[in-house]
């Protein structure tokens, strides 16, 4: 965790459950495992569009050490008989090239040329986009905990100075979308496919007031 | 790629019994009204009103206007209460006309009947199967499958279709989530079916060799040579087993107890892929199933003759095209030919020759086989009035080439399992090829919804959305995805992009929902790619779908290997243990570089599909192919 990250909160959903979000840390790692283990097929495929069957290490490492200023990661946790349990996650890192949108940079098990990329890139044009993903517990869905997670998402990539969020979603998952648009992101399809629909919000800085509060609501 | 293509379309397709009978898809059916059911379908439709239960403002439907002469706008859905009625009202009008044909030989309605009663009531009363209660089928078009079908149907059960050549994999999914009790399977499948039904809550195996409902003589010969001669029956052990004919003479000394159905109850448990591949199943009520047979016969029948017609159904029955087309044709009291194994082409090609059908039912790819076929050009098509094709896209070289040939035009509808399944088609005077997939059918409303499930202005694009008595009742023990299959407004969401033009004709334009459809069978890549990570030697794969002239789409993987050793033949060699022949990769590519992914990790299948793009106009300069979009 870096010096400026959120403390831990407890939140309260919709349903009344309680869930603590909070950033990741490096001792995650073994929860984050059982986590995604614990998800279903269909529920992997929401988040990597492609079958799923382990985590990628490469990608469980990004996530576990996202490099502050650049990318975050929330997690939401609720106590379990051997302490706790991961029911969601939440993460942004910056955005891939807009045209090309195929360079790995989060879990590229191949290549010294793409970190090289966005190395470079993050110094010169400090993430003026990024790319997020949230991911819950089958249990968790409709507890408006995503909700929660896609707006701490929001308010913490504009702090990190990005201007704009964009998110991947299979066209069918329209709860998803339904989220994306409550927190005012453009939906639109791709025209090249419709299986896959791009969801993007600018991050501009709040000129009023009531923006922020709605975001927290 | 076109060189490892040609490598391995033999590979895929000839693999054993996959070549000798049956085509190869995977809709199911199965009914059932079980107290568990009946909540399921009824606590959701209280949330979503779909069909008839539909309270909401009539939508305008510019397309009745086009509809063509004598067809009617509504269908009465009081003519039958259940597809037993529909059964027991046809054979009692048709009784000695000949309903159902296979290898030559004829079997009336009345004997259709007689045998169908003898099965429902060893169901009832030596299975001691309770209404509601599952039973699969697993068999190709023979007599044994119409007999089985309405068997069950009249027990108050329901049917859950299978398609016989699963792999065991396959199988033992369909009978778990169904919870079938008894499968009818043919002696063909039963060594697979072995390796799995202890897994399952089978507790009786109805067995069946192909020759059953023939006379006694050919029976004793095809069963002879079937077994024998050809080598088709591999060796098989299970429990509680009994033979097809011994349910047929045991269950004739049996009361059938009446079972009062309505439309209302459960009569197919048809399986489909979800969004993600999982394997699901549409719940079709009889009035569901009611609804779709007569808005198809309303629809085709206005020029058939009852009684009269001969159709011929290379399909399988277990696809839901074929099931509910050939049950619009024996409501009219048509001789229905069944194809068992419609890739034996010169046998086919007897059977048409002798049958001079006046209808047919397909797929594009079935068409083109046929008009590729030696010997389809003496054949005589002077009978034939219709010839319906649904499933996939109908190509436009070949709706013309079959034109031309036949002087008929190849109809094509349009519709999915979750609408029993037509709900869109082309009038059937059309003179020509359109490129849509047509008009509404009777009592049926389709509408193009944007990103918000509002209705978009004539001629945009955006998802087609259907509504009707036809629509299903909801996904067999899933709420969920239930809910996300209907808007709040109970419009049906199909996964297909269209537009509708101010006729009210629709075209598809792309497909929203990731699958890939070969010969008119779904194949979903998440599925794919599940059995592929199986494999050890893979370290990670997307499946795609490429275009293909012959199935329409094929399935493409693309293959990171972990093991430098695995190939091409070995990876096949365990995708068809575990798929069935139509879901089996086409195309394989082996990548050397990891998969191309968003900076968070979601693979972008567009980038993918750009990429074979790419490479296929690079072999072949001036190409025009690309992956195909439509169903």
């Amino acid at each position: 965790m870096t010096a400026d990250s959120p403390r831990a909160r407890l939140v309260t959903l919709r349903d009344g459950r309680q869930v603590t979000v909070r950033a990741v840390k490096g001792s995650d790692e073994a929860e984050i495992v059982r986590a995604f283990d614990r998800l279903s097929a269909d529920s992997k495929y929401l988040r990597f569009m492609v079958h799923q069957k382990k985590l990628n290490p490469a990608a469980l490492e990004a996530g576990l050490h996202p490099v502050p200023g650049r990318a975050f990661v929330f997690v939401a946790t609720v106590p379990s008989s051997d302490g706790y349990e991961i029911v969601g996650a939440a993460q942004y890192v910056p955005a891939d090239d807009r045209e090309t949108g195929t360079r790995d940079s989060s879990d590229s098990s191949n290549s010294s040329e793409s970190s090289e990329i966005s190395d470079s890139r993050d110094i010169n044009d400090k993430g003026r986009v990024c790319e997020f993903a949230i991911t819950l517990a089958e249990a968790w869905r409709g507890s408006g905990l995503a909700v929660h997670l896609l707006a701490s998402l929001v308010r913490r990539s504009r702090r990190d100075g990005y201007r704009s969020m964009e998110g991947h979603v299979i066209a069918a998952n329209r709860p998803m979308l339904a989220l994306a648009r409550k927190l005012r992101f453009e939906v639109a399809p791709d025209p090249a496919d419709a299986t896959v629909v791009r969801v993007e919000r600018q991050l501009a800085p709040a000129k009023r007031p009531w923006r922020v509060q709605l975001d927290a609501s | 790629m076109a060189r490892t293509a040609e490598k391995t379309v033999s590979g895929a397709t000839s693999h054993g019994l996959s070549s000798t009978l049956a085509v190869s898809p995977p809709l199911c059916a199965s009914h059932v009204n079980s107290g568990r059911t009946g909540r399921i379908a009824s606590s959701w439709l209280d949330h979503v009103p779909h069909g008839k239960h539909l309270p909401g403002p009539s939508q305008a439907k510019p397309w009745l206007a086009h509809y063509p002469k004598g067809i009617p706008t509504e269908i009465d859905l009081d003519e039958y209460a259940s597809l037993k009625e529909l059964l027991s009202l046809t054979c009692g009008r048709f009784a000695e006309f000949p309903a159902f044909e296979s290898m030559g030989h004829a079997m009336t309605f009345r004997q259709l009947d007689v045998a169908s009663r003898s099965f429902a009531a060893w169901l009832q009363k030596t299975a001691k199967l309770q209404r509601g209660d599952r039973v699969a089928l697993a068999m190709p078009n023979l007599l044994q499958y119409p007999v089985a079908l309405f068997g069950i149907l009249r027990a108050g059960l329901v049917v859950v279709n299978t398609n016989p050549l699963y792999t065991p994999r396959e199988f033992e999914h369909q009978l778990n989530d169904s919870g079938a009790k008894v499968i009818v399977v043919l002696e063909n499948f039963a060594a697979t079916l072995s390796k799995v039904v202890a897994s399952t809550a089978v507790q009786t195996v109805i067995t069946t060799q192909v020759g059953d409902m023939l006379p006694p003589v050919r029976r004793w010969l095809t069963n002879a040579v079937v077994r024998h001669v050809k080598k088709m029956v591999p060796p098989w052990q299970m429990d509680n087993t009994v033979a097809f004919n011994d349910v047929l003479s045991i269950g004739r000394d049996l009361a059938l107890d009446e079972v009062a159905l309505g439309h209302d109850d459960l009569a197919f448990l048809q399986y489909t892929g979800g969004t993600t591949g999982t394997p699901k199943a549409a719940m079709l009520s009889h009035g569901n199933m009611v609804a779709n047979v007569l808005q198809v016969a309303a629809w085709v029948g206005r020029d058939l003759q009852d009684g009269v017609e001969t159709l011929v159904i290379p399909l399988p029955l277990y696809h839901v095209f074929a099931l509910t087309g050939a049950l619009a044709f024996f409501s009219k009291g048509t001789r229905a030919v069944l194809i068992a194994n419609p890739r034996d082409m010169p046998d086919f090609m007897k059977t048409l020759d002798r049958s001079r059908p006046t209808a047919l039912i397909g797929v594009n790819t079935l068409f083109r086989a046929l008009l590729d076929a030696p010997g389809f050009a003496a054949l005589d098509w002077s009978r034939l009035k219709l010839a319906v094709a649904g499933g996939m896209a109908v190509q436009k070289v070949v709706a013309q080439r079959w034109k031309d040939a036949t002087g008929v035009p190849l109809v094509e509808g349009y519709g999915m399992t979750e609408s029993a399944p037509v709900a869109i088609a082309n009038p059937v005077d059309i003179v020509q090829w359109s490129g849509q997939i047509g008009l509404p059918l009777p009592s049926t409303e389709a509408v193009i919804l944007d990103e918000d499930a509002k209705p978009v202005a004539i001629g945009s694009t955006g998802e087609i959305a259907l509504r009707g008595p036809q629509v299903m009742q909801g996904y067999w023990l899933h709420p969920e995805e239930t809910a996300a299959a209907f808007t709040t407004d109970g419009w049906l969401l199909t996964g297909d992009m269209g537009v509708m033009d101010e006729q009210g004709r629709f075209r598809i334009t792309d497909r929203k929902k990731d699958m890939i459809v070969v010969s008119g069978f779904k194949v979903f890549p998440n599925e794919i790619e599940d059995v592929l990570a199986l494999h050890p030697g893979v370290l990670e794969a997307a499946a795609i779908g490429v275009a293909d002239v012959r199935t329409g789409e094929a399935v493409k993987v693309l293959v990171v290997r972990r093991d430098a050793q695995l190939d091409e033949a070995a990876l096949l060699a365990h995708c068809r243990v575990n798929l069935t022949g139509y879901k089996v990769p086409r195309f394989v590519e082996f990548r050397s570089e990891a998969l191309p992914k968003s900076a968070i990790g979601k693979v972008l299948r567009r980038a993918l599909r750009d990429e074979d793009r790419a490479a296929v106009d690079r072999q072949a300069p001036g190409s025009t192919a690309t992956p195909g979009p439509r169903k």
